[in-house]
């Protein structure tokens, strides 16, 4: 695949693995995320200068803020992560909620916001969105339930809420594991869609794992009470003890 | 000359009629014909080109397949692109070569004159300041991690790119080191794209979607 300045198209991916885009202005994007670009741009830490004064409008979500950057300039940029899948989505005065990592750029058009939803930022209005996923999104109707691993986001719909399996909800093992404070992670707990809209799922149940994650996790633990705190740690120290 | 037909994105096929190719170290997946395959230490260049490489760490391990038959490569499932040299110069880091033409001189060259602030960045982005060359008529087999992108480079049109996206460039260009270092950076927070490759002049830079 051979591209010069005009040939690359100004809103579309190059393969699977990388989109183009023309930027005239300013747009957010996942820090490290630039491969080349063709004309002038300026790459800024959001929170370090005066742009924010421009943007607080845009990017409302204060525990994500320091993985996106603010490209300002004229050209064509294009963006790849890592080998995972681009897609892009024009919304429409839309709501979006995505799962914070998966969220690779987007047009400052939109506002984004912290779900309720931990480690989920909402996106709203109408604009460009970029996400990146683990192989190719599916798209799904709801009524339906998602491995909360593979979900990508869902648009125009209510939050979800968990499902669990009868039999375990039933079973001695549930009551067993909540006094233990062990849970199987996997197939039993599943994210359960009601309503209207979208639902996208990545083709692989391996999150992506980024550092984000662990940052709206840990910006969780104000919150708790001495002896909760200890009893995270025992649930954390008997995961890693499960998994060496 | 041996004809370069990718089987799909990972494999490439190579038919050879009496000429030599050269490719990594147990790359080769399959082989049909009468095929001769050697050790190979000079690997298209001269004692002088192999010394360079040994001190400049852009050394692989070579095999050289000649004969008469056909040859299949791939490696580790990265992605395959190929690209023809028509009398230019392809630099590119060792570790993404895959695959290349005897008729082509292979060599080394130093890729930063930068100074002290391309030498920093060198370090940074974990990638050598030296790179391989070929240059001549023949084929060269690039790996990817994703498919390669390549941009095409013209006077009025100069690109600027990700040092650890970057694969390599073909052509007359020039690359500068651009820093986007100031004392936000110092204080911890970066652009993330603080180092960039800057390309000047004609030709083509290739990059993969991916930062390694």
């Amino acid at each position: 695949m051979r591209l010069s300045f005009q040939s690359l198209p100004d809103d579309d991916n190059l393969g699977r693995f990388a989109y183009s885009i023309r930027v005239d202005g300013e747009m957010f994007i996942r820090k490290g995320k630039m491969i080349a670009y063709f004309g002038s741009m300026k790459f800024e830490a959001v929170g370090s200068s005066l742009v924010d004064i421009l943007f607080k409008e845009a990017m409302n979500a204060p525990m994500h803020v320091n993985d996106f950057v603010v490209v300002q300039g004229q050209g064509k940029l294009v963006l790849g992560d890592n080998g995972l899948d681009i897609a892009a989505y024009n919304l429409e005065d839309a709501t979006f909620t995505l799962k914070a990592e998966h969220v690779l750029g987007f047009q400052r058009t939109l506002r984004c916001q912290e779900s309720t939803l931990p480690g989920y930022l909402t996106l709203i209005g109408s604009g460009r969105l970029l996400a990146s996923s683990n192989g190719p999104v599916v798209f799904v109707e709801p009524p339906c339930r998602v491995d909360e691993e593979a979900v990508v986001g869902w648009a125009d719909l209510p939050s979800p809420s968990y499902r669990y399996d009868y039999q375990y909800v039933q079973g001695a093992l549930a009551a067993v594991g909540a006094a233990a404070g062990i849970t199987r992670s996997g197939e039993e707990k599943q994210l359960d869609f009601y309503g209207n809209g979208t639902v996208l799922v990545q083709s692989s149940e391996d999150a992506l794992g980024r550092p984000g994650r662990l940052a709206s996790i840990v910006a969780q633990l104000t919150g708790l009470h001495a002896s909760e705190l200890q009893q995270l740690s025992r649930e954390v120290s008997g995961r890693m003890a499960g998994r060496s | 000359m041996p004809v370069y037909t990718q089987v799909n994105e990972k494999v490439l096929h190579v038919t050879l009629a009496g000429e030599e190719v050269f490719a990594r170290k147990g790359s080769m997946v399959a082989t049909k014909g009468d095929v001769l395959f050697a050790r190979s230490f000079l690997g298209g260049g001269g004692v002088q080109q192999l010394a360079m490489r040994a001190v400049t760490n852009e050394g692989i391990q070579l095999m050289s397949a000649r004969g008469h038959g056909e040859v299949w490569y791939g490696h580790r499932g990265l992605h395959v692109s190929v690209v023809p040299l028509r009398g230019e110069r392809l630099c590119v880091e060792a570790d993404n070569v895959l695959a290349f033409d005897a008729r082509l001189r292979a060599g080394t060259s130093f890729l930063g004159s930068q100074g002290l602030r391309g030498l920093a960045s060198g370090v940074a982005a974990g990638q050598g300041l030296f790179t391989s060359t070929f240059e001549g008529h023949g084929e060269v087999a690039l790996l990817s991690d994703g498919d390669a992108i390549g941009l095409e480079v013209t006077s009025s049109r100069p690109v600027s790119v990700d040092p650890q996206a970057y694969l390599g460039h073909k052509g007359n260009l020039d690359s500068t080191i651009v820093t986007d270092v100031n004392w936000k950076t110092l204080l911890g927070q970066t652009s993330g794209e603080s180092y960039q490759l800057r390309f000047t002049g004609q030709g083509t830079v290739y990059i993969q979607a991916s930062e390694r």
